[in-house]
C-alpha cells in the first residue's frame, strides 16, 4: 500500500514548513534578515497506462491514462530578498542599505562574508566593525578624537575633528551584489557567503547603478511579515493532520485485509 | 460462488488505488503549481457460461480503474513578494527547456543561475521568446507584465513564452512539477502572468478528506462481505460434508 509512504513523503514536507515558518518569527527581530520559504514538488509518477495509449482496435485513445504519484519532497528552501522596513535608531555607526547590495566583511580568517545587517560599532583600534568584531570592507578608521560622524547615501564616512572646519573623508563603504542573491549561503550571524549558484560577488559603491544608498541612523528590520507567517503556520499544520489521518486510514484499511484472511 | 470473492477484490485492488490517489493529492497540498488527480472506475462486464438448466446470458461485473483524471481549475494564488515568482492567471504554462527536452510547468518559482538566466528550481532555463532569459545586476527592479514582456532599467529584456495545449487533460505529469507532452504548443491568448505571487495546489483538503472516508468505508463494506461470503462457504462445508448420521 503506497498510501502510507505517500503520506509519510506529506509529512516530512509539511514538518520542514513549520521549521522555516518558525526560524523566520524567531529572527522577526532580526537586523537584516530575510524571510525564508519552502518550495515543494511533485515526486516521480508510475506510469501505469500512459495518457494515449490505445484502448481499442479501430485507434480510439485513452483521454487520460493511469498516473500515480509517488508524494511530495522539498525542492528549495529560498530566500525573499526584499526589502525590510526601515527603522530609526539615531545611532550614527548603525546603517541601511535602501536597494540592493550587501556589506563586504572580512572574516578573521582572511574571507570574506556578505551582510545587510549594518549595525556597526567602533574596535578598540577604531575601526568599524560588525557586532561580531570583523571588519567592514574596506576598513575604515574612525580617529578618536572625532566630534561627529557622518555617513552619506553614497557611504563615505566623514568625521569632523577638533580645529578643522570641514568634516574629513575617511573611507567609502563597499557594496556588493551578486547575480543570484538567493543562491547565497547564510552562516548565522547575519552573514552570507559566497556559492557557486549565488555567483562572484561584483564590487560597487553606493548609489552606482544597481546599487542601493546608505542610511545613516536607521537599521533594516527583517522583512518577515508576521501575519503571513502565522497563516502558513497554521495551513502546515493542518496539512500535517490530515497527512497523519491518510496514514492512519491507510493503516486501517491493511488492519481490515489482515482481519479478512484470520 | 468464487465470483463473489473476486468481485470484492476487484473493488478492494481499486480502493487501494484510490487511496494512493488521495493521499499523493494531500501530500501535494502546498505543492505550487500542483493539480488534483482523482482516480476513474468503469465496470467490467464478464460473461459467464450458463449452468445446466439456467436460460439467458448470465453475468458477473467487476471494477476496473480506467483513468487518472488531472483536475484542471486554477489554484489561488499566494503573495510571495519574491521578484522572480510568478503565476499563470488563465490558461498557460511556462516552458523549461530541461535535458530530455522542453517542459511545461504552472508552478513559477523562479531565480537566477550564476550566468543570470532565469531558472527553475532544479536549475532548468525558463524559455522566452528567444531561448534563455538573461538578466543582469545592471537590470535593477525587474518588472513582469501581464503578457509576460520582462523590463528592467535599462529597457526590456525579452518577453517569456507562455504556452497552451488543444487537449492539456493529456498531459504528462513528470515529477517536479514538469509537464510533458507530445501536442504542439501554441502561444496562450488568455494567460496573464502576475509577479510576485505562487499559485498554489489546487487540492481542495476537505473535499480529499471527505474521499479518503468513503473510500475507507466502502473497503471495510467490502471486507466484510467477503468475510460473509467466507462464513457462508465455511457452513455450507461444515452442513454438506458433516457426516450424516440416521
Amino acid at each position: 500500500m503506497r498510501a502510507l509512504s505517500i503520506a509519510a513523503t506529506g509529512m516530512l514536507a509539511q514538518q520542514t514548513n513549520v521549521e522555516v515558518i518558525a526560524n523566520n518569527l524567531a529572527n522577526m527581530n532580526t537586523v537584516g534578515y530575510k524571510q525564508q520559504r519552502a518550495e515543494f514538488q511533485d515526486l516521480l509518477y508510475q506510469n501505469i497506462e500512459p495518457a494515449g495509449s490505445q484502448s481499442s482496435d479501430s485507434g480510439t485513445l485513452v483521454p487520460s491514462g493511469i498516473q500515480l504519484g509517488a508524494g511530495v519532497r522539498t525542492a528549495a528552501v529560498y530566500r525573499i530578498m526584499s526589502q525590510g522596513e526601515m527603522t530609526s535608531t539615531s545611532n550614527p555607526y548603525d546603517v541601511a542599505i535602501q536597494g540592493s547590495g550587501f556589506f563586504h566583511i572580512t572574516l578573521p580568517d582572511g574571507t570574506d562574508a556578505y551582510t545587510r545587517a549594518g549595525n556597526f560599532a567602533l574596535s578598540p583600534t577604531g575601526q568599524i566593525v560588525t557586532d561580531q568584531g570583523y571588519t567592514v570592507a574596506p576598513g575604515i578608521a574612525v580617529p578618536q578624537n572625532a566630534l561627529s560622524v557622518s555617513v552619506n547615501a553614497q557611504g563615505q564616512v566623514s568625521a569632523t575633528v577638533p580645529g578643522q572646519v570641514a568634516p574629513q573623508v575617511l573611507g567609502q563603504f563597499e557594496l556588493v551584489r551578486f547575480p543570484n542573491e538567493a543562491g547565497l549561503n547564510a552562516t548565522g550571524g547575519n552573514l552570507y557567503t559566497e556559492t557557486p549558484s549565488s555567483g562572484s560577488p561584483q564590487a560597487g559603491v553606493p548609489g552606482a547603478t544597481g546599487y542601493g544608498t546608505i542610511q545613516q541612523g536607521f537599521l533594516e528590520t527583517a522583512n518577515v511579515d508576521s501575519v503571513e507567517e502565522i497563516t502558513s503556520l497554521i495551513t502546515a499544520q493542518r496539512a500535517y493532520e490530515m497527512n497523519s489521518k491518510v496514514i492512519t486510514a491507510a493503516d486501517d484499511m491493511l488492519d481490515m485485509t489482515a482481519k479478512m484472511a484470520g | 460462488m468464487d465470483n463473489m470473492l473476486l468481485v470484492s477484490l476487484s473493488h478492494q485492488l481499486a480502493a487501494y488505488r484510490s487511496m494512493d490517489v488521495i493521499a499523493n493529492n494531500l501530500a501535494n497540498m502546498s505543492t505550487p503549481g500542483f493539480k488534483g488527480e482523482s482516480v476513474k472506475f468503469q465496470e467490467f462486464v464478464s460473461n459467464l457460461h450458463s449452468a445446466e438448466g439456467e436460460t439467458g446470458p448470465k453475468t458477473v461485473s467487476f471494477v476496473q480503474d480506467m483513468g487518472v483524471s488531472r483536475d484542471l481549475r486554477k489554484g489561488t494564488l499566494v503573495s510571495t513578494n519574491a521578484p522572480y515568482d510568478l503565476a499563470v492567471g488563465g490558461k498557460g504554462y511556462f516552458v523549461v527547456q530541461t535535458a530530455n527536452g522542453l517542459r511545461y510547468t504552472r508552478d513559477g518559482h523562479f531565480s537566477l543561475d550564476t550566468g543570470g538566466n532565469l531558472v527553475d528550481a532544479d536549475g532548468n532555463q525558463v524559455q522566452g521568446d528567444g531561448g534563455a532569459v538573461t538578466i543582469t545586476p545592471d537590470d535593477g527592479t525587474i518588472h513582469f507584465a501581464e503578457d509576460g514582456t520582462i523590463t528592467g532599467q535599462t529597457g526590456e529584456l525579452g518577453k517569456l513564452r507562455v504556452v497552451d495545449f488543444g487537449n492539456d487533460a493529456a498531459l504528462q505529469a513528470e515529477g517536479n512539477n514538469l509537464f510533458s507532452t507530445t501536442q504542439s504548443a501554441e502561444d496562450s491568448t488568455d494567460a496573464h502572468v502576475q509577479q510576485g505571487m505562487l499559485e498554489n495546489s489546487n487540492v481542495e483538503p476537505v473535499i480529499e478528506m471527505a474521499k479518503m472516508i468513503d473510500v475507507m468505508r466502502a473497503y471495510e463494506a467490502t471486507a466484510n462481505l467477503s468475510s460473509a461470503q467466507e462464513d457462508l462457504m465455511k457452513s455450507a462445508i461444515d452442513r454438506l460434508g458433516a457426516p450424516v448420521t440416521n
